[in-house]
């Protein structure tokens, strides 16, 4: 006689139970390691940029949590990136965070200012009391990518006229061209800076700026669940949220080269 | 499937109870209607199917949302949970008597005075001019005061290709540069890239052709490499980015920058 296993109401109840408790205890330990990431960094950063005694020089730690002493280290950390990158001949970014100002630089020489709308930042820069975090601020950052809604170069290719016959005259660029300004630098020590246009010019420019954050958090989403399944502690990268005028977030990103440096007063 | 009777106590006025008003006849009528069709579309076993198939794809959207959700939003938020100790700023009045503490901040204000004297050695004190290739204009500069702002034309970002395989990137270099020389009525030695341009032969370098005279304007300051900031008669176009990757003025302020910059004043393209 042929026996079939019949499934029952209650069988299916106790399958989809048993998957919401599995997928329940993914999404902990899920965010579990999401949530280590932050520690790991900061572990990173400590054994990189923290303080070590010198028995020549020795200094009291309570200094670390002096007012007085941050605000100077703040300064010197900023005032050291920059100096270390105007002797580089290069375009580069400075941002201010507390007087909300990015500055576009050449060899000391500010050639461009855009006044930051709106800033959003990672809880690390936050306060900006951290000795470890002033330390690791006074080397520039490094721009290793870019994603951006616009091109860095606009190029147009033109093929030459074989004879005067095919010979036409330039026609004037259409200056009327819009798109969306919206772009991502990671930097080489793993933070993220984004610059999004503020002003609503069209009206897709909030759903294209929506768009293309989204796109931009699924990436970074699978890249951390592509380590999460492999039992590896994401990366975790602070990022710098910055809504300034859609002009001047074509001119800083135009300006930028592709490596371009960026030093950060918090 | 049977269909609802409806007593009609209305049609017997004899029976003792008070005839029902039309209107309010009518409105139990509509009621007992749309039962009757929703008794209709759930006892349908296809628009059950139907709607069982739609709650259940919903409910698949809604977790997905939610998954997405959790890991695009809910976990980066989680990572801003600050879970390591942060500095408590105590300004302890103890420590500031301490001669160590003094020694640290005299040592730390010295290095901020030090990198601020630099880093203002960087500025120039002199004239110096700034372009800004995306929006094609300029700034004038002397002593760190602006005195004159305008249109100006940079390069036009074209690449001309030929079936040779040469090619040219017209575009406005960005960095630091210095006034190299300075030329009045400026003759233009047309570069290969002018005769290609327009399908023309190349001729031989020294050959007539290749001079002009009084497409540059008044006045030419050379940047170094071929590229100069010079005057134009295609006025209309200032402002835009048209030129083979020079920087293209218009007559007065030419004449400005010309007088106001020396050989060796810095401008800086961006």
């Amino acid at each position: 006689m042929e026996t079939g296993r019949i499934y029952t109401s209650s069988d299916r109840r106790a399958k989809i139970i048993a998957w919401i408790v599995i997928v329940i205890f993914f999404l902990i330990y899920y965010a579990v390691m999401a949530m280590l990431a932050p520690a790991k960094k900061m572990k990173a950063l400590k054994s990189e940029y923290g303080y070590r005694q010198d028995e020549n020089n020795p200094v009291d730690e309570r200094i670390f949590s002096d007012s007085t002493y941050l605000d100077c280290l703040r300064n010197k950390s900023f005032l050291q990136s920059r100096v270390t990158i105007a002797a580089t001949d290069s375009i580069y970014l400075s941002i201010s965070l507390p007087d909300s100002t990015l500055n576009l630089e050449i060899c000391g020489v500010t050639v461009h200012r855009a006044q930051i709308r709106r800033i959003n930042i990672s809880t690390i820069f936050s306060g900006g009391g951290n000795y470890v975090i002033l330390s690791m601020l006074s080397n520039p950052f490094t721009i290793s990518k870019n994603f951006s809604s616009i091109e860095k170069e606009p190029l147009m290719i033109k093929m030459a006229p074989k004879d005067t016959s095919e010979y036409v005259p330039d026609i004037i660029p259409d200056t009327a061209d819009y798109e969306p300004v919206n772009y991502i630098m990671e930097m080489d020590n793993g933070i993220r800076l984004y610059i999004y246009q503020e002003d609503k010019l069209k009206p897709g420019d909030s759903l294209y700026r929506s768009l293309f954050d989204i796109y931009h958090r699924m990436r970074y989403a699978a890249k951390t669940f592509l380590r999460v399944i492999t039992f590896r502690i994401p990366e975790y990268q602070p990022y710098i949220k910055l809504r300034i005028p859609r002009s001047d977030a074509k001119i800083i990103y135009r300006a930028l080269p592709e490596k371009g440096q960026i030093a950060l007063y918090p | 499937m049977d269909e609802m009777k409806i007593p009609d106590d209305g049609a017997r006025p004899d029976n003792g109870h008070i005839p029902a008003d039309p209107v309010q006849n009518g409105q139990q009528k509509l009621i007992v209607t749309d039962q009757s069709l929703y008794r209709k579309i759930i006892d349908n076993e296809k628009v059950s199917e139907v709607l069982y198939i739609v709650f259940n794809w919903l409910l698949v959207l809604v977790i997905i949302a939610s998954l997405l959700a959790f890991f695009m939003y809910g976990v980066p938020a989680f990572q801003e949970i600050p879970l390591t100790k942060k500095t408590i700023i105590n300004n302890s009045e103890e420590l500031k008597k301490d001669a160590l503490y003094k020694k640290q901040i005299i040592l730390i204000k010295r290095d901020i005075q030090r990198l601020s004297r630099r880093y203002n050695s960087y500025t120039s004190g002199q004239s110096y001019l700034v372009i800004n290739t995306t929006d094609n204009l300029f700034y004038l500069y002397r002593n760190k005061k602006l005195l004159r702002q305008g249109h100006c034309s940079t390069g036009s970002f074209k690449m001309l290709k030929t079936e040779e395989g040469r090619s040219w990137v017209f575009k406005t270099p960005k960095g630091k540069f210095w006034i190299h020389g300075k030329t009045e009525n400026p003759p233009w030695r047309r570069p290969d890239w002018s005769f290609v341009e327009e399908g023309l032969p190349i001729p031989p370098q020294d050959h007539y052709s290749r001079w002009e005279y009084g497409v540059l304007g008044d006045y030419a300051l050379s940047l170094g490499d071929g590229y100069l900031i010079h005057g134009t008669i295609y006025k209309r176009f200032l402002g835009m980015p048209v030129t083979h990757g020079c920087v293209r003025l218009n007559d007065n302020d030419l004449e400005a920058i010309f007088n106001t910059l020396n050989i060796g004043s810095k401008v800086y393209i961006f």
